[in-house]
């Protein structure tokens, strides 16, 4: 009991060691200019797109250009910037699930479905603000400030849950068979 | 007649659907609390501000007040106009810094541990410096990088160090806010972890 505790536990600060190194490291090559022009730009603009795509489906006013949506009904209009584009959250469970024992297989097939169901929600907020925006300003920054945000990680924090337990099969942070005891 | 207490040591197991239904339904009622607490929850980081102020700021920083969530840093730099003249005051709302709190305490009161209340306060004891690292980086952010020239050339930092100003600033408020109430959760809450994996399961109570 006691060895598989102190697996346990280190195994955590190995997983732990782990994220925060891969997260440093990926954050920092994000800020650099070269991924700002080539990953961060386009994928920002991406989203944007996406968001006002599906947004013109029941909303004919929506335009779109580069990072901003806008509607022609009023001068209303959004700019996606850092923290709103989803990257930030993307490195988070991406760094979360390369961290974690599992098989190479289970992480590839997590990051695809884990980035595209935080991506997902990201458009879910970009779109609830849209109109969030537009109804009320008040209302506007504690969701983009606050609200928003904390649901994000929620939904990594979930989504690399719910990957521990299909993916993870019998590993545990000591990456054994310590749990189904 | 009464039922008598129940002496098996197992319980139902929560699981994923069960423990996102309850943060998600905690998340509303822990940032009514963190928002209506936060010139009491904040006031220790606003002390934090004023001890890193001091040691290492010294001669930038004059004072550090605090209004509800908003710290005002009145600093010795000097604004000179055709019509002002006097010192530059930097206002930083903390909340922007803070919002991993009802997050985090979300996330423990969801979890229903029998440690919920020590968690609580292993949280803010942990996110309280976060907050601060967000808050000073987003002053020094100000007065170092998007300040007006005149202004910004009095804080006397090379380039390198407005580098470091942006990488903190940039890791103080899209990162740590999120990102560490997260992994504290994690790093306390292994058990409950390894019990969600297997939801569905009956576990030890022990």
């Amino acid at each position: 009991m006691t060895a598989r505790s102190d697996a346990t536990r280190g195994g955590m600060s190995r997983f732990l060691f782990i994220f925060v190194a891969l997260l440093a490291v990926s954050f920092g090559a994000e800020l650099t200019p070269w991924a700002q022009v080539w990953i961060v730009t386009p994928w920002t603009d991406a989203v944007a797109r996406i968001a006002g795509t599906l947004m013109r489906t029941f909303d004919a006013s929506i335009a779109t250009s580069g990072n901003i949506i806008a509607t022609t009904r009023s001068t209303f209009a959004v700019a996606i910037e850092a923290g709103c584009n989803g990257v930030e959250a993307t490195l988070v469970l991406v760094a979360a699930m390369l961290a974690f024992p599992a098989t190479w297989r289970h992480r590839l097939a997590g990051i695809a479905i884990g980035v595209a169901a935080v991506q997902l929600l990201n458009i879910v907020r970009v779109i609830s603000l849209f109109y969030l925006g537009q109804w009320n300003a008040d209302v506007f920054e504690w969701a983009h400030l606050y609200v928003w945000q904390a649901l994000i990680m929620l939904d990594v924090l979930i989504v690399w849950v719910i990957w521990v337990k299909l993916a993870g099969a019998r590993r545990t942070f000591a990456g054994d068979d310590a749990v189904a005891a | 007649m009464s039922t008598p207490p129940s002496a098996s040591p197992l319980h139902a197991a929560p699981t994923v659907t069960g423990f996102t239904l309850r943060a998600l339904g905690l998340l509303p009622f822990a940032f009514v609390v963190w928002y209506f607490a936060a010139p009491v929850l904040l006031f220790p980081v606003v002390l934090l501000l004023r001890g890193i102020a001091h040691v290492g700021f010294s001669g930038l920083v004059a004072s550090i007040e605090q209004s509800a969530a908003i710290a005002t840093f009145v600093t010795s730099l000097r604004i000179s106009g055709a019509t002002t003249r006097g010192v530059l005051t930097v206002d930083v709302n903390l909340l922007l810094y803070a919002f991993g709190m009802p997050l985090y305490a979300a996330l423990t009161l969801a979890s229903r541990s029998k440690s919920w209340r020590r968690n609580l306060a292993l949280g803010y004891v942990v996110l309280a410096p976060c907050v601060a690292f967000g808050a000073f980086a987003d002053f020094l952010k100000n007065v170092a990088i998007t300040a007006a020239p005149a202004i910004a050339a009095q804080t006397g930092f090379a380039a390198w160090q407005r580098e470091a100003i942006a990488f903190a600033f940039q890791l103080g408020s899209l990162i740590l806010p999120a990102v560490a109430p997260a992994v504290l959760w994690v790093a306390l809450n292994q058990r409950l972890i390894a019990v969600l994996r297997r939801g569905g399961e009956s576990v030890s109570s022990a």
